[in-house]
């Protein structure tokens, strides 16, 4: 029965520890965008 | 010239289709599924075979990740230059440490001739142009190509990156250091985190003295979940639009600068067309350096950027920021 409780005790620390680890690694976002600013073609005077 | 494409895929069958034939004697195409199909439809010009011959000029090398090292050394050991569309850290590593056989025969390896890397260690170059001074150099891609590039995406993102600091290499985890980086429209913006890219290894030997060199990609919630597992859905034939960006931090007259280009293509379309740049470049060049190197170190960068232009693979600047 102690040896069984000790597995129990173990899944459930194990299967906590992960839920929190994944749950740290998937929220949130990586930064803020760029209020201001675009994209435009190189042209001729980015060619020298 | 006699050309041999080595994988029919996404990136070398879109070569095998777009190169002109005006240009090359004779194309022959290898690839155990695709070649006799393909080199049928591309007419008289073109010829399937089950390896490399020994009298061909160039060998684009467009095989899926793993395999590419040791197709080149063959390539090398019969004669032939080789251009490779590599971009996993073993083939890149592998490519990279038989530039002194190449040297010896003669040969020329052309490493990373792709989107990324290729078109990202040209458009760090021509940046550099615009700065006194570079001590970091930031890439980041998103968007797959054909099946075998979402399988290397895939698996990528599950192994070790390496970061270059100050002449050294740092592994850090697969999926770790989430950034938020901006493409050019359409693809716009994205969350990447470090994998198992080769950028770095090349974007170090174009930049030797620079501080830092990372390579992010894009990765959705469920890529992270699930990279280190087996892929459990088979890869799409085509992952659509991507892109690629390169950021420099550096200095310029004394003052703190920050240049970002980049560009926006389907990824297998955009590397055929790097890597057919590459081939022409090379056919044309009247000195070539013999060895292996990367793409941007044997090419005049801004020439090899406005060839891409007229082909449709257009360079974009970020500008405006606060």
């Amino acid at each position: 029965m102690a040896f069984l409780r000790f597995v129990r005790r173990v899944v459930t620390a194990v299967t906590g520890a992960a839920m929190i680890a994944g749950v740290l690694r998937l929220r949130g976002q990586g930064g803020v965008p760029p209020q201001t600013g675009g994209w435009r073609e190189l042209s001729g005077p980015d060619h020298s | 010239m006699r050309l041999a494409i080595v994988g029919c895929g996404a990136v070398g069958g879109s070569i095998a289709r777009r190169m002109p034939s005006g240009t090359i004697d004779q194309l022959i195409l290898v690839d155990q599924k695709r070649a006799d199909d393909l080199a049928t439809k591309l007419g008289s010009h073109a010829k399937s075979a089950a390896s490399v011959p020994p009298d061909v000029d160039v060998v684009v090398i467009a095989s899926r990740w793993g395999s590419q090292t040791a197709l080149a050394r063959q390539a090398i050991r019969t004669g032939a230059s080789v251009v490779a569309v590599a971009d996993s850290i073993e083939d890149v590593r592998g490519l990279l440490a038989l530039n002194v056989e190449a040297q010896e025969r003669g040969q020329t390896i052309v490493v990373g001739a792709g989107f990324s890397p290729g078109l990202t260690g040209v458009m760090a170059l021509h940046a550099s142009s615009w700065m006194s001074e570079v001590d970091e150099i930031h890439i980041a891609k998103v968007g797959t190509g054909g099946p075998w590039c979402a399988r290397q995406h895939h698996r990528a993102l599950g192994n070790p990156g390496l970061d270059y600091r100050r002449g050294a290499w740092i592994p850090r985890s697969g999926g770790s250091g989430r950034e938020l980086s901006w493409f050019p429209d359409p693809v716009g913006s994205h969350d990447c985190y470090r994998a198992a890219m080769g950028d770095p290894l090349l974007i170090a030997q174009l930049f030797p003295e620079a501080e830092r060199v990372t390579a992010r990609m894009a990765a959705t919630r469920r890529d992270r979940m699930t990279a280190r597992f087996p892929m459990f859905v088979p890869p799409h034939p085509d992952g659509g639009i991507g892109g690629v960006r390169v950021e420099l931090r550096g200095w310029t007259e004394g003052r703190r600068e920050i240049v970002v280009l980049g560009s926006a293509a389907p990824p297998a379309e955009a590397s055929a067309t790097v890597a057919m740049t590459a081939v022409h470049e090379f056919v044309e060049s009247t000195s070539v350096q013999t060895g292996s190197h990367p793409l941007a170190s044997l090419v005049d960068p801004q020439q090899f950027l406005r060839r891409l232009a007229t082909q449709g693979l257009q360079t974009e600047r970020f500008e405006g920021a606060q």
